[in-house]
């Protein structure tokens, strides 16, 4: 019995997904459709240039990209084609966007899993080591910096980052080498600055949410009856008052992906030269290449979805009393 | 403070939330926190700078190649000039001058003047696209919370839909199909912002609902326009305060990320125009880069400072 509204639960969050998708998707389309540009006007100064009469190229490359039937057959044609793993013609780099996709989604895979290590297992520390000594200087410090964590913007500190270290002290390059084999002691040298630039605000925010975290659970009866039944502080801070913090934790870290990490992950490709996803779909805006930046939307988009559904799923695991009905 | 507030409540004769002893109650408790103050007098002066300084500054857009490079006062760097007639490249120091202050950029242009017009846009975007979020963000939230049934399921459901997006990457998405202009930045940053809030004022609104003073109102015959009107959104008027305070900080940096990747309009010199071309002039003028972005930071954490007094002020249990 215990396990059968388990199941339910899933299949519903699953449900609930599919529902979030298809609107994700509607939303893109109507979006497409209603702006003012169609894929048409970036042949427009050829075709004139070419001396050929526009409004018939024009209603020939709509005709070839369907723009012609009614707007519900268009609707059906894009997700059906987005469902068979049709994402369009990138032209700026003659290539089917997914292929596209496919070389370049390691380089963002590799930036935001070091930043978001880096940054959840230093905020973590620092945070509970602020709630632990809460009101000495260590911890005003330690908020006052994490202050500054948060209201820094993540692409200056990026070029502040590249301004110190490569053009003045010449440690690092400026540029990310996109040479070096991707598990090397170089290209974990290369991503060092890119990975602080990243993670600084996300390291911020991880620690005032452990703060916070902690002194919720410090307060709690369960801490006193620890300490009162002798157990050394190392064990009552570890086991019991960190063990309940994570959870609420986990939420954060993971709610962080969609709203910070893929925006912040998009400049710091662009700033440091990382070909990954953002920088193809900087590069797409400038060649009007629609079909790349739409899929690269979609993507962090369905990733936000999916790390969402598997949270919420292994919440359940991980915390029995959690019910969802 | 018991004292104050017994004061407060009992002797007003006006409604609680636009009274002036509460205002003034609040403002003591604001002005406790130093940090507080200083943002709030640091938002004082880039307001002064973005409305009053680009009377006063030189022309942000006057091109002049005799002048580029020139450093901050105070500082001092080599430039090498192509001498065309010896063919050689002579090596001369430069410095700063009180005609340009904050130095120049590239083209000559004056940096005071750029970094001037720059908080007028940041400062326009920050406020009408928040304006528009939380507008948006309460009118949802609340009819959610109040009408409850198909309407809230629904809203709540496009709610998330539009939380889904990663929020810059939609705004990338909407400004690259709509083009780069001011008026699109704001509206698609207040237009897709709006979802914190809604999700925020609806909980709070659906606890509110409930208490006796809305149930007194209904009983006594309120129509819903006066319900909500008048009993739940004045009452939840200093969450709203907060988060627009704590969301001007986000929309700024949006709309200075967006001008960063070549998204912002091109018209309008904003502080992530400025700061984009000072990225690529790293090596001559290191200052083009630096100015804007202590701008930005400066900005963003008086916001943040304020933000959080004024949370502690009004409501120093929440966790928001």
């Amino acid at each position: 019995m215990g396990k059968s509204w388990l199941r339910d639960y899933v299949i519903k969050r699953l449900i609930y997904s599919v529902i979030i998708a298809w609107g994700i998707l509607t939303i893109t389309f109507i979006l497409v459709r209603v702006g003012p540009t169609s894929p048409a006007d970036r042949y427009l100064a050829n075709i004139a240039a070419g001396g050929h009469d526009v409004t018939q190229v024009i209603a020939t490359i709509e005709a070839r990209y369907g723009l012609d039937k009614p707007i519900y057959e268009q609707y059906i044609d894009y997700m059906g084609n987005l469902f068979q793993g049709n994402w369009g013609w990138s032209f700026s780099t003659s290539m089917p966007v997914i292929e596209l996709i496919k070389t370049h989604w390691i380089y963002s895979f590799q930036l935001i899993l070091l930043s978001s290590l880096f940054a959840a297992f230093l905020g973590i520390l620092i945070g509970i080591y602020s709630a632990v000594k809460q009101y000495t200087k260590t911890d005003y410090a330690f908020t006052f910096l994490s202050f500054i964590g948060i209201s820094i913007p993540n692409f200056w500190l990026g070029v502040m980052l590249i301004l110190v270290f490569s053009v003045q002290l010449g440690i690092f390059k400026t540029y990310y080498d996109t040479t070096l084999p991707l598990f090397s002691i170089d290209n974990l040298k290369a991503l060092v600055l890119p990975v602080i630039t990243l993670g600084t605000g996300m390291l911020a925010g991880y620690v005032r949410y452990t703060r916070s975290a902690m002194l919720d659970n410090l307060r709690k009866a369960f801490v006193t009856t620890a300490r009162a039944k002798g157990l050394p502080e190392r064990a009552v801070i570890g086991k019991h008052v960190f063990r309940n913090a994570l959870l609420p934790l986990v939420t954060i870290i993971m709610f962080d992906l969609g709203s910070i990490v893929f925006g912040g992950a998009y400049l710091t490709e662009i700033i440091f030269g990382i070909p990954g996803l953002g920088q193809i779909s900087f590069n797409a805006i400038f060649a009007n290449d629609y079909p790349v930046v739409i899929a690269v939307t979609l993507i962090g988009t369905f990733m936000v979805l999916l790390v969402n559904l598997i949270t919420d799923i292994t919440y359940t695991y991980l915390d029995p009393r959690i019910r969802y009905d | 403070m018991t004292k104050r507030l017994k004061g407060i409540t009992t002797k007003t004769d006006r409604q609680l939330h636009s009274s002036t002893r509460l205002i003034k109650y609040y403002w003591q408790r604001t002005k406790r926190n130093k940090l507080a103050v200083f943002g709030l007098a640091f938002l004082a002066f880039l307001v002064l700078l973005a409305i009053i300084g680009p009377f006063f500054t030189l022309d942000p857009t006057a091109v002049n190649f005799e002048e580029k490079n020139i450093p901050p006062v105070g500082f001092t760097t080599e430039q090498s000039f192509y001498n065309i007639e010896t063919d050689e490249f002579t090596t001369t120091k430069v410095s700063g001058t009180w005609k340009h202050p904050l130095g120049t950029d590239s083209k000559g242009r004056d940096m005071l003047a750029m970094i001037a017009s720059g908080a007028r846009v940041s400062l326009l975007v920050g406020l009408i696209a928040t304006g528009i979020a939380i507008i948006l963000g309460t009118i949802i939230g609340v009819l959610s919370a109040y009408l409850g049934g198909w309407v809230d399921n629904a809203l709540m459901r496009f709610t998330d839909v539009i939380m889904t997006f990663p929020f810059f990457l939609l705004l990338v998405l909407i400004v690259f199909i709509f083009g780069p202009s001011l008026a699109i930045i704001v509206l698609a940053i207040g237009l897709t912002g709006w979802t914190g809030t809604a999700r925020l004022l609806r909980s709070e609104a659906l606890s509110l609902r409930t208490r006796e003073f809305v149930t007194a109102a209904k009983a006594m015959g309120a129509s819903d326009n006066r319900v909500i009107f008048r009993h739940l959104i004045p009452n939840i008027i200093s969450l709203i305060i907060i988060i627009a305070t704590l969301a001007i900080p986000g929309v700024i940096l949006a709309e200075a990320a967006l001008s960063f990747i070549g998204l912002g309009d091109p018209t309008v010199p904003s502080w992530g125009i400025i700061l984009e071309a000072g990225q690529h002039s790293l090596r001559t003028a290191w200052w083009v880069a630096v100015e804007p972005g202590i701008m930005l930071f400066l900005t963003v954490l008086a916001f943040n400072f304020l933000g959080d007094g004024l949370r502690d002020a009004f409501d120093p249990k929440s966790n928001i």
